[in-house]
């Protein structure tokens, strides 16, 4: 998954302090506001990765809603974004489907830089170039409230299930 | 000399026709070439053109250049700077529809037939728990019916191309409310030549240089596209492919 990410700066608003371990072993301090950011209206946030999951390419809304700035983000893993609340399995069930040449759909929750966080509908296609897959495509829609609290009921189960 | 056939997609907005006149003109003298313009009315007609195999350059809506590019043999070149491919939704300034989460399951929404502007649209209702099934379609021939049926109160809302919307008379619009306007930015309509046109690189050089000149700024205005055409590679292409590939469920 490329170089490991440094801890995250503690914010100014209070927040929870959590260590995350990703899946290549590696870990980082990151901070949980539990402040919620809309997400844009009528946008689209794109971001395209390389095949080990580093960011290539980001767009505005990307960089706006993130609270990175370019530079921050490029040549960083995209796992730069992983909330705590999101279960290591949504991942896995990701990767393993782009890496396959299929088309990946989630709901996800993730990490601004100041401890705020997002909803997004995420669909991630395999960008294929003359037969063969050189990188992913990730674009996030606004996904319904309906949506967002089913996919939080969801997932804290599946949280559960992982630390027990 | 040889003439070679060029096609405008059906969903620019009306008056944007002379512009297209304009703009195939300039390019034939100063690619020297014959292009006779073809401007079907509809995506029944361009579909049926396309297929009788005889036209060499298209200006496409990102969702056919997709089965053009991966399909048909056509490649892109060029995309318009600055014009990205958005949509509207709007409903009736008389009535109580003031916000999307106002749009209920068995709403009429009113549109023109754009595939493109469909599938924004449905993607942007998706925040509001509306699938395409969840609506009643009404489809009419132009942007502008789809306008007075929704100002009547025979659709509850309309989907708009927005350079169309935003061209509407102040009579038309005073009469609408927008719900929420399409701001993606990387979804454009793009130039696309068959890949065994021979003639790519003239008439590619006349038309990244229109703006250059005062007869060329004037037709690109004419178009809505003031800055003109930049180059687009295939990789670019392909990105744009695989942004319409996320969008389409």
């Amino acid at each position: 998954m490329g170089s490991p990410l440094p801890d995250a700066n503690k914010p100014d608003m209070p927040s929870e302090q959590i260590t995350l371990t990703y899946h290549d072993g590696t870990s980082r301090i990151v901070y949980d506001s539990g402040v919620e950011r809309p997400y844009p209206d009528g946008k689209l946030i794109v971001s395209r990765t390389d095949l080990d999951g580093i960011l290539t390419h980001v767009n505005d809304a990307f960089v706006e809603i993130s609270g990175y700035g370019v530079d921050e983000l490029i040549s960083q893993p995209q796992s730069i974004l992983r909330h705590p609340d999101m279960p290591k399995a949504a991942y896995k069930d990701l990767w393993a489907t782009a890496e396959s040449g299929q088309k990946w759909h989630g709901y996800v929750k993730n990490l601004c830089k100041d401890g705020s966080h997002y909803w997004v509908y995420a669909t991630v296609v395999p960008n294929v170039r003359h037969g063969k897959t050189v990188g992913y495509t990730s674009v996030r829609r606004k996904p319904s409230r309906s949506k967002i609290e089913a996919a939080i009921a969801q997932y804290a189960d599946m949280k559960q299930n992982e630390e027990g | 000399m040889t003439t070679h056939n060029m096609l405008i997609a059906p969903d620019f907005s009306p008056e944007r026709f002379a512009g297209w006149h304009m703009f195939n003109i300039l390019i034939q003298k100063r690619a020297n070439l014959n292009m006779h313009l073809n401007m079907p009315a509809s995506h029944a007609e361009q579909e049926a053109l396309i297929d009788a195999g005889d036209i060499q350059v298209i200006y496409a809506n990102p969702f056919d250049a997709a089965t053009l590019i991966r399909e048909q043999g056509y490649r892109a070149v060029a995309r318009p700077i600055g014009k990205s491919d958005e949509m509207v939704i709007a409903a009736s300034a008389n009535s109580d529809i003031n916000c999307l989460e106002d749009l209920t399951a068995g709403s009429t929404i009113s549109m023109a037939n754009n595939r493109d502007v469909k599938l924004i649209g449905l993607r942007l209702l998706e925040a509001v728990d509306l699938e395409e099934a969840d609506l009643n379609w009404t489809v009419t021939e132009t942007y502008q019916a789809a306008a007075r049926q929704v100002i009547k109160g025979d659709s509850q809302a309309g989907f708009f191309l927005a350079e169309v919307f935003h061209s509407f008379s102040r009579l038309t619009k005073t009469q609408l409310n927008v719900l929420i306007e399409s701001d993606l930015a990387d979804i454009s309509h793009v130039l696309l030549i068959k890949e065994d046109f021979p003639d790519t690189e003239i008439l590619m050089n006349a038309i990244l240089n229109l703006h250059n000149d005062d007869d060329g700024k004037e037709a690109l205005t004419e178009l809505g596209m003031p800055q003109g055409f930049e180059p687009m590679s295939e990789e670019d292409a392909e990105f744009m492919l695989d942004l319409m590939e996320t969008l389409m469920d």
